[in-house]
């Protein structure tokens, strides 16, 4: 077994170095340093200003030192300083993990959760109305936009019913009613895709030969589903879980700067407007970083539940 | 650069779509392989419904995109803004906001009658257009986003999941190498990090969706062409003396096409979604181009007006909604028509 | 679940384990809203109770401040929180008008003025020697910094002219960015020597004394500031947080961190800041004793603004600044009175105050007030005086940019982009700033809704109708902007229409910020939409921006020069105000006003929301210290607070009724398919997979 996840390791290595050279190449190789100082700066910044930006944020070196900047120092989570603030890039990480992951933890666990209860529903109604609405619904819920669940959301729970406060991110008072609001938005948002993925899934074994001789044998459909179907079912769900994780970042991105949420989303966002490269580049390596690891945790979880996979 | 952000270009592309639409469905009619499914297909009401309204939102978009450049004054008049001169209030500009139906302006000090009172049934924006007009007008950005993405991602798709899948070895290894490089970004931050490098456009938006979108179907692709490479008929082919592109599009692309149609139809719908996120991060089409994501965009201000602008949000996301809902009904149809072993 | 090893077959068997099911999955659903109910039964308040209890003011700000070192800080948000931290040598008194009265403030006496000769090096080597002057700057001689671990055991230490000194030489430290070094840097003797000196060494040498800055040998609290002109401007920028006194020890043991970690001696200091979220500002235990202001303006008393005269400052002990980037969510925040105010100096509240005019009923039984304050500022249009189609000073272009300018409605700009809340602008200088003249019109702003005139002028440019006769197409205006926002561009589509009923194309060219910057710093613009607001309330620091030698990258981004302009220009910079002043300034605005390099629009008027919770609110255009003197009512906050935040738990309920209505059909399609599976069971049937 350790013999497997070392190799797992090993192998997306490659692809995390193809990554840190294409943003390299795009943040380099397409855009002028000059034009970033410039839009730092300020007021009509004078030539000597220019220069000395650049040199304070390093991007006066030589080609190779970029490069190196832009892996090795990426690898060693050495994210240098914001281009807008001089703020040590990994300093706002530290602090910012925490309340993203917090957040998103528990949107993926409740939302997992949920949309696996549903979807056990419907397959059990299948071809029932419920099954019907179910999937009419799903089919609804993908089709709206994120923004609109925000705004819809924020508005009716948040400044309508008052379930919770509509912005605010406060230790000191009690996160879970922060949490609230959010978490039941970034459920919504992104359960309709789960359950109809989850719903194929279970009926793609409800269909398998070991269902119909536990039917009959006369196994009451009830057990069927939650013993056999969905235990079977739980691989294909667990690996495609790993899908979520761009859902949840962008997630992350919007529910954050509506909410006020002191994460990487925000961070990020506060990054685009103020066209400040450095942090865009330290969190695409960071996102990439945690996507491989998803990867790497399912297969590893994969390789334990199936049998099937060969440990070589 | 100029040719491809000429509004020639920019039109060209819905117009492309909607013709190759038309074409697949006329081609689909024809085909003995795909007689079996399309019958299907005609059966199942909803697929019909969704086709219908597809069809609409693609008239309206190519409506938007033909059209003449008025010489005296120098702007483009496309053959919806000829249609919405003919009926009454839809060109009629007023002066600032106001609600559907009123017969004033809102949100302005003192407000003012209009020109056009109680004719805009979704009310005017910020700039006095009547929304009704703008939210159609929006179909040609999604088509031309989708569209465009589309035309760029599949041809690039099919190609490397062709070759990778039927010729194997560092072929193979090096395209799944490049896609899974690709697929181990998180979409919106490749997203993020392209379109600020390439800068704002439609054009960069296709680019950008175009280059974080081609990696599904390619592994899609490639893992049907690998399953069809031994097959029976390719070994026959082969022996025959048929060329290795010849095998390649006559036959085993053919086979492909169902599972690439249902992925694209599924595709389309989640590109323009991707639009109007991408507009709220303030890296969307640009404020030249109409499209829905701005509408949505403006809201946010909109929204905390007092009294609230509602009317521009709704209706974007309303039109949004149909136009993905329509697609997202007509992927699963295709999908129970082409591929009966799913059907529940 | 658990179960037997064997399935039992028996139709009882199979109720009990649907049953058990179904159980599952309500006490499942049951749980998930009691928790959502639990979760929600705790207020909405996003702050503390003790927060909530304390004299606390809750305030925004639109995004995190870029920085806090007063030595680079420049926008209006920042402002807000850096002049509490950092006062200076002057202050503007909290409550006089017409004109700002500069008072006393870390300063011990007004600064002494004597004539200085200064001697020159001219590039050739030769000397020359000029009338220049001195000020004497005394500060008070019990100023302490706040405590901080930069100091020696954490105490905050004693102030002096040292500290002042300091902040002048990291002005002239080129890496620190100053904004306003440029204002310095031709005046002040030794300046541009000093500056040149930090970008050359590889080590900054603070150590080393500055000509023009210089302490005084014998009173620690004594320095002097030489400059080779006169400059009566100096004393406002002594009232501008650049020149507050800053600690060197601070400075060198934050280094990099030190925007985010200020140490100065104002009212408050920087207790709390989380990025993204908020900063507190706590009452420093260390700031100079200062009083509430016993006099006003006339009716000042009357609208209860010298109730709290006389008291030490600042009357609230905490001010939480939430950052908030929404204005949907900030408005929410505000509605339910979770802030005290809305829509100062936040640029996206703007949007807000709609009902700025008349206030909406509702919110007038919240107890909100309206403020409304003329900003010192100018919002205006420029062409780029070197395009070759709209710019230069040729009698045709003068022609053709005076036709654009009166096709532009400032009426209409303020109803329809700032809901009335503006006044049209008929040159550069702003109400309050000397030199402002009321009765002034400006011949090529008077709009009439036929555009007699403007055609007239068009025509006479040789655009007749707006078609260049050369091509027989319209003439092309590319207007430049940063409109990456709705709101950019609704204000671009409303100009645009303007200008194109002249006949002229107006093309938007949107960019971003920074290639916004390279355009203009490369001339590559054509049009553009501009906005400055004053440093200070002196004529000089409007006029500049239409002097020749400031052009691009200088503030002057219409790239207009006029040597007849510039000429008056230097004569009035240093002259005192009067009616000489005024004579030459008025002269002045006839040069430019006739070349019409620039398109006056609006001076803006900033609204405010307030609930009457708060106390002593007056805005001040130039001073962003406002915040010391504002008092709160907490238990009127709290009572209200309280009435207008209860959740309702009905829909809810609702919701919850109609999952259970909704479901029971599907009990009902259990028990049929239950019962079926029985008869086939009885009828020895396989099961059936629907």
């Amino acid at each position: 077994m350790l013999r497997y996840v070392i190799r797992r390791i090993l192998l997306a290595i490659p692809t995390l170095i193809g990554v840190l050279l294409l943003t390299f190449f795009l943040f380099f190789g397409l855009k002028n340093p000059e034009v970033i100082a410039r839009q730092n700066l300020g007021k009509n910044p004078t030539q000597a200003q220019i220069q000395q930006w650049l040199a304070d944020h390093g991007y006066d070196k030589p080609l190779a030192e970029q490069l190196k900047r832009s892996t090795v120092d990426m690898l060693l989570f050495n994210f240098g300083q914001s281009d807008t603030t001089g703020e040590e890039i990994k300093e706002r990480i530290k602090k910012g993990a925490g309340p993203s992951l917090t957040i998103q933890a528990i949107i993926f666990a409740t939302g997992l959760t949920i949309a696996i209860l549903i979807a056990v529903l419907v397959a059990y109604f299948r071809g029932t109305y419920v099954d019907r609405f179910g999937t009419l619904l799903t089919v609804v819920l993908i089709s709206i936009v994120y923004v609109t669940y925000i705004i819809g959301l924020q508005y009716y729970l948040g400044k309508r019913l008052q379930y919770g406060p509509v912005w605010g991110f406060n230790r000191e008072a009690g996160l879970a009613k922060f949490i609230l609001i959010p978490v039941v938005i970034g459920v919504v948002a992104g359960i309709g895709a789960s359950i109809r993925l989850y719903r194929t899934f279970l009926l793609d074994e409800i269909n398998q030969d070991y269902v119909r001789t536990a039917r009959a044998k006369g196994v009451p459909e009830g057990t069927v589903l939650l013993r056999h179907v969905l235990k079977n079912a739980m691989i294909p769900i667990l690996t495609t879980t790993v899908a979520t994780i761009p859902t949840l970042i962008l997630g992350g991105l919007l529910l954050e700067n509506f909410f006020g949420i002191p994460g990487l989303g925000g961070y990020l966002i506060d990054a685009i407007t103020n066209l400040d490269f450095a942090v865009v580049r330290a969190m695409v390596f960071l996102g990439t970083l945690l996507t491989l690891i998803g990867y790497i945790l399912t297969d590893i979880a994969y390789a334990l539940v199936d049998p099937r996979v060969r440990l070589e | 650069m100029s040719f491809f952000q000429s509004d020639f270009f920019l039109n060209l592309v819905p117009c492309c779509v909607v013709a190759l639409l038309l074409f697949a469905i006329w081609r689909a009619g024809k085909q003995p392989l795909w007689a079996e499914a399309y019958r299907r297909l005609r059966r199942n009401k909803v697929a019909i419904f969704a086709l219908v309204i597809i069809g609409l939102y693609g008239t309206l978009a190519l409506l938007e995109s033909l059209g003449t450049t008025d010489k005296a004054s120098q702007t483009r008049i496309t053959l919806l803004d000829r249609i919405a001169q003919k009926t009454g209030a839809l060109a009629v500009q007023e002066r600032y906001y106001s609600a559907p139906l009123a017969t004033m302006t809102t949100g302005e000090a003192n407000p003012q009658p209009l020109k056009a009172p109680g004719q805009h049934l979704l009310g005017t924006d910020g700039v006095g257009n009547d929304v009704l007009l703008q939210t159609l007008k929006g179909a040609r950005t999604a088509f031309l986003i989708g569209g465009g993405t589309l035309l760029i991602s599949t041809p690039l798709a099919l190609l490397f999941g062709l070759m990778a899948g039927y010729y194997g070895k560092w072929q193979d290894d090096l395209i799944q190498y490049i896609y899974g490089v690709l697929a181990s970004i998180p979409t919106i931050l490749l997203l993020i990090a392209l379109i600020l490098v390439l800068g704002r456009g439609p054009v960069q938006i296709c680019v950008a969706l175009g280059i974080t979108s081609w990696v599904g179907l390619c592994r899609l692709t490639r893992g049907e062409t690998l399953k069809h490479r031994d097959r029976e008929y390719v070994r026959g082919a082969k022996a025959l003396g048929v060329s290795d592109f010849g095998i390649l599009t006559r036959h085993i692309l053919p086979n492909l096409l169902p599972v690439v149609i249902i992925s694209l139809t599924l595709g389309f719908s989640g590109l323009v979604l991707q639009e109007s996120i991408l507009a709220y991060l303030g890296l969307g089409v640009g404020g030249n181009i109409g499209s829905w994501g701005n509408m949505i965009d403006a809201a946010r201000d909109e929204l905390a007006r007092e009294p609230v602008i509602w009317w521009n949000l709704t209706s974007a996301s309303v039109a949004l909604f149909i136009l993905v809902l329509a697609f997202n009904f007509l992927g699963d149809a295709l999908r129970d028509a082409i591929d009966p072993r799913l059907r529940s | 679940m658990q179960s037997g090893p064997a399935a039992d077959p028996s139709a009882t068997g199979f109720r009990r384990r649907a049953a058990r099911f179904r159980a599952a999955v309500v006490v499942t659903s049951v749980a998930v809203v009691l928790a959502a109910i639990a979760g929600a039964g705790c207020s909405n308040s996003p702050y503390t109770p003790q927060e909530m209890q304390g004299k606390v003011q809750f305030r925004t700000i639109g995004a995190d401040p870029k920085s806090l070192d007063p030595s680079f800080s420049y926008t209006v948000d920042e402002a807000l929180i850096v002049d509490l931290i950092y006062p200076t040598f002057y202050k503007y008194h909290y409550l006089k008008r017409d004109p700002f009265v500069l008072e006393l403030n870390l300063g011990a006496k007004e600064p002494v003025k004597t004539a200085w000769p200064v001697t020159i090096k001219e590039k050739d080597g030769k000397t020359r020697t000029v009338q220049g002057e001195r000020y004497s700057f005394t500060l008070k001689n019990d100023l302490r910094f706040q405590d901080d671990p930069c100091f020696p055991d954490g105490k905050g230490r004693h102030i002096t002219a040292k500290d002042v000194v300091y902040s002048f030489k990291r002005m002239a430290d080129p890496s620190v960015q100053c904004p306003v070094a440029p204002y310095f840097a031709d005046k002040i003797v030794g300046w541009p020597e000093y500056s040149e000196a930090f970008e050359k060494a590889k080590e900054k040498n603070y150590d080393k004394e500055m000509e023009g800055v210089q302490l005084d040998p014998k009173d620690p609290y004594t320095f002097h500031v030489i400059l080779n002109q006169p400059y009566p401007q100096l004393r406002y920028l002594m009232a501008m947080h650049f020149t507050a006194p800053q600690a060197r020890e601070a400075v060198e043991y934050y280094k990099d961190e030190y925007p985010r970690h200020p140490v100065g001696c104002g009212p408050y200091y920087l207790s709390d800041y989380q990025p993204k979220q908020r900063l507190v500002l706590t009452v420093n235990p260390n700031r100079h004793k200062d009083v509430y202001p016993s006099i006003g303006m006339p009716g000042d008393a009357e609208a209860g603004l010298l109730a709290d005269a006389g008291k030490q400052l600042p009357l609230t002990e905490k001010i939480v600044f939430n950052i908030i980037r929404e204005s949907t969510s900030s408005w929410n925040l505000f509605t339910q009175g979770y802030l005290d105010a809305a829509g100062v100096n936040n640029n996206n509240f703007q949007q807000v105050f709609t009902a700025s005019n008349a206030l909406s009923p509702e919110l007038e039984k919240k107890g909100v007030s309206l403020r409304k304050e003329t900003e010192m500022c100018v919002y205006y249009f420029a062409f780029n005086m070197n395009d070759p189609v709209y710019g230069g000073l040729s009698e045709k272009n003068k022609k053709l940019r005076q036709a654009i300018s009166l096709s532009i409605n400032a009426d209409e700009y303020i109803q329809l982009l700032k809901q009335g809340n503006a006044s049209p602008a008929e040159w550069v200088l702003p109400p309050g700033v000397f030199g402002y003249d009321p009765s002034f019109q400006n011949p090529y702003r008077r709009f009439d809704p036929q555009l007699t005139r403007a055609k007239k002028l068009l025509a006479e440019a040789g655009y007749p109708d707006g078609v260049d006769p050369k091509t027989g197409e319209k003439l092309t205006l590319y207007y430049d902007n940063t409109a990456t926002n709705a709101a950019g561009r609704q204000s671009v589509g409303i100009v645009s229409r303007m200008i194109e009923r002249l006949g002229i194309k107006v093309v938007s060219r949107p960019s971003l910020p920074d290639q916004f910057q390279a355009k203009l710093l490369k001339g590559q613009h054509q049009f553009i939409f501009y906005g400055w607001y004053a440093d200070y309330p002196d004529p000089e620091n409007f006029v500049f921006l239409l002097y020749g030698p400031n052009k691009r990258p200088g503030p002057n981004s219409a790239n207009y020069a006029n040597p007849e302009y510039d000429r008056l220009f230097e004569q009035m910079r240093a002259m005192d105000d009067g009616p000489a002043r005024e004579e030459v300034i008025r002269k002045m605005r006839a040069v430019s006003v006739e070349d019409c390099a620039w398109i006056p629009v609006i001076h803006n008027v900033a609204v405010s929301l307030t609930y009457d919770w708060v106390k002593n609110v007056k805005a001040h255009p130039l001073a962003s210290d406002a915040a010391q003197y504002r008092n709160i009512d907490v238990d009127l906050r709290q009572s209200r607070q309280r009435a207008w935040n209860k959740p309702n738990f009905v829909p809810l309920v609702v919701l919850a009724a109609i999952i259970v209505v909704g479901s029971l059909p599907a009990v009902a399609v259990v028990r049929q398919r239950v019962n079926r599976r029985v008869r086939r069971a009885d009828a020895g049937g396989e099961g059936d997979d629907s």
